[in-house]
């Protein structure tokens, strides 16, 4: 009996998610094998060009080795610009400590096509960062920053830092200070009890705010296509223009399932990884 | 200065540095929605209210408020409805395949919210659902469900079920345990999951842009789409409003249930 209300309580989510997701994704595999002709449209019968075409075409390998990239260096620049933040937040005894930790998920909570908008009023040609730039003697002329690899980079960080910040500071709580202390009175100075003790002990947390800020940009749609533009693309840019400006599903899900499939492995790879450390993430 | 001290503040001034940064894009939107230029610019030059106004006085953005509204409202009674039964029934009954269950509830989450739109897009055209609110309505509810179902099982682990267990014994049909007992005491998480929810389904743009249909627009969307157009000051009007409400909610919301433990 006990079971059987059980299901009764899942079934509304249940039914949902085979609805509106579990049916939807899986229908995306044959569509991408379908050939997509051009002023036709999609016709019937059977062909791999799509994913044939993704894995050698230069074209499409260098947007997915922009796509890696892309999220490789915001996963490590929010690493390095929000560890220290993290450890802040997890160790400071000031009251103002909820606040300030509230004023991290601020920008996270707020719209991000109004986030995303900011960067482009402080990126632009005579924005506020090249005007800067040029006050200080910097630069004599403006800096390229929008649709390129530098915009993307800097308002990528800006945008995945709080998700980074708010996964550390968990790990970074969960180490005991008994073992810093240990290691202090032991001898060791301040750099080497952080470097042996206090880093590896949040090695999960560094792992899994890794993967999640990894997964993220490279799935991200609004921040490359308003900073990128169409010329500069990403796969989640592609797979937009594929299915909103050429039409051609086919393609557009072969592309977007590879995305899925790279997102997905990432997540099991490091599912494994944590567990063989015996970390939990 | 001792080392430890200069380590201190050498900490401090990190820190300060970094909220810096992550406060600069909402500074600068604030500051440019009151330049009288009619281009984007930061200084602003003098001061007018005049893109409020004219943001404010604009039926196609006052409908797009309106319909993001809505449909989030719409989102949010759905997933919270769907999301407290499955997580009362993943934490309280012992459902065989219960880890599995969780694993499709998060999917969501992990997969590209483009990928779940371009799917959504395919197969409510294949079922004519296409450009319905019902199916816009469903697809926002499948992305918010994780987050109410995340809130709800983390107040619910901190329950004592012997609680309710003691209303059943005193003679409480289930039900009624549930809504006496239970959901009083999970009532931050519910709180907490409901206004996730809502803002991200009021936030979504990597969805919502492949499945709104002939007169139908979502907030994000429209910014998004005047922001293709050319930038102006009245987005950055449009956008500061956004920043006062949600600066405004999140501070309300952490008086109310101390929504940073939820996050």
């Amino acid at each position: 009996m006990r079971h059987g209300s059980g299901w009764w309580l899942l079934a509304p989510a249940l039914l949902l998610l085979l609805v509106a997701f579990v049916l939807p994704v899986g229908m995306m595999v044959p569509m991408s094998f379908r050939p997509y002709v051009p002023l036709v449209g999609i016709t019937d019968g059977f062909t791999a060009r799509y994913y044939t075409r993704l894995l050698t075409d230069s074209y499409y390998l260098e947007i997915i080795g922009r796509t890696l990239a892309l999220g490789f260096t915001v996963t490590l620049s929010t690493l390095i610009v929000g560890y220290p933040v993290a450890f802040f937040l997890a160790r400071t005894p000031s009251r103002w400590r909820n606040w300030l930790t509230i004023l991290v998920v601020f920008p996270l909570m707020l719209n991000l096509v109004v986030r995303t908008f900011g960067w482009i009023a402080l990126l632009a040609q005579n924005g506020l960062v090249n005007q800067a730039l040029h006050a200080l003697g910097v630069v004599e002329s403006p800096v390229k920053l929008l649709f390129n690899f530098a915009g993307l980079l800097i308002a990528m960080t800006h945008v995945f830092l709080p998700f980074m910040v708010l996964v550390l500071i968990g790990a970074i709580q969960n180490i005991p200070r008994d073992v810093e202390d240990a290691a202090r009175v032991l001898g060791a100075s301040w750099g080497s009890t952080f470097c042996r003790v206090t880093l590896p002990l949040s090695a999960p947390g560094i792992l899994s705010g890794s993967i999640l800020v990894f997964v993220l940009s490279i799935s991200a749609l609004v921040t490359p296509r308003l900073l990128g533009g169409p010329t500069y693309q990403v796969m989640s840019t592609l797979i937009y223009d594929e299915f909103l400006q050429r039409l051609n599903w086919p393609a557009g899900s072969a592309q977007a399932l590879l995305l899925t499939i790279m997102v997905l492995a990432l997540v099991y790879l490091s599912g494994r990884l944590a567990r063989r450390t015996g970390a939990r993430a | 200065m001792t080392a430890a001290r200069l380590r201190a503040w050498l900490l401090r001034v990190w820190v300060a540095l970094v909220f810096g940064f992550l406060m600069l894009p909402v500074v600068v939107i604030a500051l440019a929605s009151f330049s009288r230029t009619s281009y984007l610019t930061v200084p602003p030059r003098g001061l007018t209210f005049h893109w409020f106004t004219k943001v404010l006085g604009d039926a196609e953005y006052l409908h797009a408020i309106g319909f993001s509204l809505l449909l989030a409202l719409v989102a949010t009674v759905g997933a919270v409805g769907a999301g407290v039964a499955a997580s009362f029934a993943l934490i309280r009954r012992r459902v065989p395949g219960g880890a599995l269950v969780s694993a499709l509830l998060n999917a969501p989450l992990v997969f590209p919210a483009v990928v779940v739109g371009v799917a959504l897009l395919q197969f409510y055209a294949m079922v004519h659902l296409n450009g319905t609110f019902v199916g816009l309505a469903f697809a926002h509810m499948v992305i918010t469900v994780p987050y109410v179902v995340r809130a709800v099982t983390a107040s619910l682990q901190g329950i004592d079920p012997e609680l309710e267990h003691a209303a059943r014994v005193l003679g409480a049909s289930g039900p009624i345990a549930f809504f006496t007992v239970t959901l009083p005491l999970i009532r931050p998480g519910v709180a907490a999951g409901a206004l996730f929810a809502f803002i991200v389904s009021f936030d979504n743009v990597p969805v919502s842009i492949f499945l709104l249909g002939a007169g139908q627009m979502t907030l994000p969307v429209k910014i998004f789409a005047a922001i293709e157009y050319g930038v102006d000051p009245s987005i950055a009007a449009i956008s500061t409003l956004l920043i006062v409400l949600t600066g405004v909610g999140l501070a309300v919301a952490e008086r109310w249930i101390g929504f940073h433990r939820f996050v």
